[in-house]
């Protein structure tokens, strides 16, 4: 009795340590220099919950889900592996709740939802949109780091209230996230059913039939089924029917088509935290209640810099998609549109602020009177969007020459 | 005609009121002391025979020969300035406050340049944003003439302290232009076209122009070349680049305020032209084509074709509803050329460097950003310098920037600031006994300054 009591405290103490070690390494990743902002993609691709939602969705797997191998890997043969020794929101929730010793009982009466959750991202994946890949913890932790390294405004604050939040959780109905919600742990409870049917598999057929003792259960077979109908049923709807917002907005350039954008995004800011020129802001209703804290452009100060595709190195989830600079380059993020009644060169001033500004030489002077009055031009065929334009127009409130959404930003079809 | 009388009555306004009594009276002084100074001359008195040595150009060999012959050299001062827009009045007027003996040949009748001659009359990138606030770069000499003008009743508009770009008007600008060099102590040679160097070997003299008195020269220790076509330094065969740009021609529009706003907007007339401190009077800006401004074929072609066309689209309006009361006031007396010769200087400027604003050790102006919402950029003093000349410092909109920046450093503003650090610097130079390459930076800094400049 005293010994296991010994272990155990032991195990406790090397999970809480090995824990605060992944909390500080984790923080480190997700607060890089701006230089190495690519390791803010490392931690949420730990995730096998979010690895699986994505590359179901996206019909694509890049080496980052590789990372996510070892941790499901772990957790086929050890039940929530990940948590116990990883996870640094579960380390930063139990460094706060009131008190440790107490029993979990108030949970053990609330419902498990985190299986149902996945089964409804990954279904809902299956048509393009995993539908709660945004409650991955490790996203939510990345959001709130990435957050706090933004000027303090409206948007980015709300980008990182995810972690508080969680934390308030804690405070109020302790341990319900971890072990009722949090999908990422049931996608481990998964893990685990699998790792012990396969073992089961195995020994069967070495003829040693053993009981097996009871751990992370799964629900019912007819829950699963709903929840798996559920998912479809709401990908169905987010993809088809959910409306769009008259005038989409604009997104980093290679993200995916805009109604699985919204699904495939998990918010967790990194490329809002990775842009050079701070151009990718959190979303806070342009692109309707679903798009919520999605990240969109805005050319107010800056522009999306020919030669970087930090947002595409960072995105754990392939929202915005990993293209080559070349690609990048000709990807279209919208059109630049003049308003000619704001425009100084069509006024008569000495303005070629937008001109001179383009990267792409996509704009020229045209002449509609032979030489009285003058107007920039948009060559439909040069103009990427990348807001060079509209960053370099003098004129306000509004710029005279803006960067407007087009079908052209999207060149894949739905799928 | 209502126009001209309301250009009178402004001018008396200016001499009576317009300073204050002590400035109206000096003015007065000054305008009435060279007239008093000579002898009363009859109408129509037959004048001395002219003592003026003649030596015509013959023909040898069938070709045209110019005879070598002496020039007589008519003044010798320290600091020369060629050319009185914007940037030649700021360098002459900064030279002279700095201490240096100084002359100005312009070969018009008037100072300004494009901005009094031209008829461009808004004061562009005058302010920069820091930090969300606004800042005046356009400060010294530049910024002393317009808040002098803010004090004449209809001379400026837009120079509140929260306002950026003003405009003003061009009677009232060459008025306080002229002030102002006289009060400094400028020595004018105006209707004298420079038309060469004076070297001694690498060096450069002094100038050589025509006038109606035939070609002359002026000897001086610095040359400050404020031609805008870097007339100076191309004579002297410093390394420059030529640049072809939009030629036109600038006019202006009277009877504005009695013109029908609204109904010539229903027939597609959105602005008459842009404003000016005499409501009745609008100013238009016209693009032209881009063409060589140093080939005279094509500067005579625009301006015939230009005025033409100007006068044509004039009569367009007036037949259009509510334009009926609107006439042609004025075609600006010098063709509008944008950007001709650009100087190969010590340090050149670049388009990305302005934009990110890159800080020099040798800053000597500040420039400013369009309409005021953008950072300024730092203006190192080596884009004024030649590379490969001495004793000539280059100012206005023929310095060492790039193709893309110097759309932003022609502007007026920049072209007042680049020509005050030119003045300073060029009587800082003859002062400490320097080449203009070898001033003392923090010396001129330190000048500037004190001459109220804004250096960032
Ligand atoms: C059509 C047009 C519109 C513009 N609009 C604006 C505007 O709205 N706002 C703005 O801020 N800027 C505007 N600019 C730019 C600005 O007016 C000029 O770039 C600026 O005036 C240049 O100043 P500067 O002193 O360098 O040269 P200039 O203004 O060209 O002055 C040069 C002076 O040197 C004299 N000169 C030249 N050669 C000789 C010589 N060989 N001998 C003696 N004297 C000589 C000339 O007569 C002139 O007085 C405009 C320019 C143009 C052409």
């Amino acid at each position: 009795m005293l010994t296991r009591i010994a272990t155990r405290l032991g195990q406790r103490r090397a999970s809480i340590l090995s824990r605060c070690l992944a909390l500080a390494v984790a923080a480190a990743l997700a607060w890089p220099a701006r230089s190495a902002a690519w390791t803010s993609v490392l931690l949420p691709a730990l995730s096998p919950f979010l690895a699986i939602g994505s590359g179901l969705a996206a019909r694509a797997a890049g080496w980052i889900a590789l990372l996510a191998l070892p941790v499901l890997a772990l957790g086929l043969v050890r039940p929530r592996w990940f948590c116990r020794y990883g996870c640094p929101v579960g380390l930063l929730q139990e460094s706060i709740r009131r008190c440790p010793k107490s029993r979990p009982a108030p949970i053990q009466r609330r419902p498990r939802l985190g299986p149902g959750l996945v089964l409804m991202t990954f279904a809902g994946a299956v048509l393009g949109y995993p539908l709660f890949l945004w409650l991955d913890p490790l996203a939510i932790f990345n959001g709130f780091w990435n957050a706090g390294r933004q000027p303090w405004t409206l948007p980015s604050v709300a980008a990182g209230l995810g972690l508080p939040l969680l934390l308030l959780l804690e405070l109020i109905l302790p341990r319900l996230w971890c072990h009722r919600v949090c999908p990422l742990g049931a996608t481990q409870d998964g893990l685990a059913m699998i790792g012990r049917q396969l073992r089961r598999a195995v020994r069967r057929s070495s003829a040693r039939s053993q009981p097996i003792s009871a751990g992370g259960r799964l629900p019912p077979a007819r829950r699963q089924f709903m929840a798996v109908c559920a998912g479809l049923a709401g990908a169905g709807f987010m993809r088809h029917v959910y409306p769009r917002p008259s005038a989409p907005p604009l997104r980093p350039p290679g993200a995916v088509e805009e109604s699985r954008f919204i699904g495939l995004c998990v918010r967790c800011g990194n490329c809002a935290q990775a842009c050079p020129s701070s151009i990718i802001r959190p979303d806070l209703g342009s692109s309707g209640w679903a798009g919520f804290l999605t990240p969109i452009l805005r050319f107010d100060q800056d522009y999306c810099r020919e030669d970087c595709r930090r947002c595409h190195q960072v995105c754990p989830s392939g929202a915005i998609a990993r293209l080559s600079l070349e690609e990048k380059r000709r990807r279209v993020i919208g059109l630049a549109e003049v308003s000619l009644d704001a425009c100084l060169l069509a006024q008569g001033r000495e303005c070629t602020a937008c001109l001179r500004r383009c990267p792409f030489d996509a704009l020229d002077m045209h002449s509609p009177d032979g030489g009285f009055s003058n107007q920039p031009r948009v060559d439909l065929a040069k103009c990427n969007g990348c807001g060079a334009c509209e960053a370099a127009c003098p004129v306000r409130p509004a710029r005279a020459i803006r960067v407007r959404e087009t079908a052209l930003a999207h060149p894949q079809a739905a799928r | 005609m209502k126009q001209l009388m309301t250009r009178r009555q402004l001018l008396r306004l200016l001499a009576a009121a317009g300073l204050g009594p002590a400035i109206a009276q000096r003015t007065v002084a000054d305008l009435a002391s060279p007239a008093a100074a000579r002898p009363k001359i009859a109408e129509n008195q037959l004048a001395p025979p002219s003592n003026r040595p003649c030596y015509p150009a013959v023909m040898r060999d069938g070709r045209v020969i110019q005879p070598e012959r002496p020039l007589a050299v008519i003044e010798e001062t320290e600091v020369l300035v060629v050319g009185g827009g914007p940037a030649g009045f700021a360098a002459a007027v900064a030279a002279a406050r700095a201490g240096a003996r100084t002359a100005l040949v312009e070969r018009y009748g008037y100072f300004g340049g494009q901005w009094t001659g031209g008829l461009v009359l808004l004061v562009i990138s005058s302010h920069a944003r820091e930090d969300g606030r606004l800042v005046k770069v356009l400060q010294g000499v530049g910024g002393e003439l317009l808040d002098r003008l803010s004090k004449i009743d209809g001379a400026i508009v837009h120079h509140k302290p929260d306002q950026f770009n003003p405009t003003t008007d061009p009677e009232a600008t060459k008025f306080m232009m002229d002030e102002m060099i006289r009060e400094a102590g400028v020595k004018v040679f105006l209707h004298c076209w420079v038309a060469d160097v004076v070297m001694e070997g690498p060096v450069v003299r002094g100038v050589v122009f025509e006038s109606k008195a035939g070609r002359q020269a002026i000897l001086a220790r610095v040359v400050i070349d404020a031609t805008g076509d870097g007339d100076v330094f191309a004579a002297a065969g410093a390394e420059h680049e030529r640049r072809f740009h939009a030629i036109g021609l600038v006019h202006r529009l009277g009877n504005a305020d009695r013109a029908g706003l609204e109904s010539l907007r229903a027939n597609g007339i959105k602005s008459i032209g842009s404003i000016e401190p005499l409501p009745a009077v609008k100013w238009i800006n016209l693009r032209g084509p881009s063409t060589d401004c140093l080939d005279i074929a094509e500067l005579t072609r625009l301006e015939m074709e230009h005025r033409r066309s100007i006068w044509l689209r004039a009569q367009q309006l007036r037949q259009k509803p509510g334009g009926e009361p609107l006439f042609l006031l004025q075609t600006a007396p010098q063709l509008g050329v944008r950007i001709s010769r650009l100087l190969a200087g010590v340090q050149q400027l670049t388009y990305e460097e302005a934009r990110q604003g890159r800080s020099f050790p040798n800053t000597i102006a500040v420039g400013g950003a369009q309409n005021a919402h953008h950072r300024g950029w730092p203006i190192p003093y080596g884009v004024l310098i030649p590379r490969t000349l001495d004793q000539v410092i280059a100012a206005g909109r023929c310095i060492c920037v790039d193709e893309k920046l110097i759309e932003d450093m022609r502007l007026l503003a920049s072209c007042l600031t680049t020509g005050h650090a030119a003045g300073a610097a060029a009587a800082l130079a003859v002062k400490t006994g320097r080449r203009p390459r070898e001033v003392d930076i923090a010396q001129l800094q330190q000048l500037l300054l004190r001459q109220g400049a804004y250096l960032g």
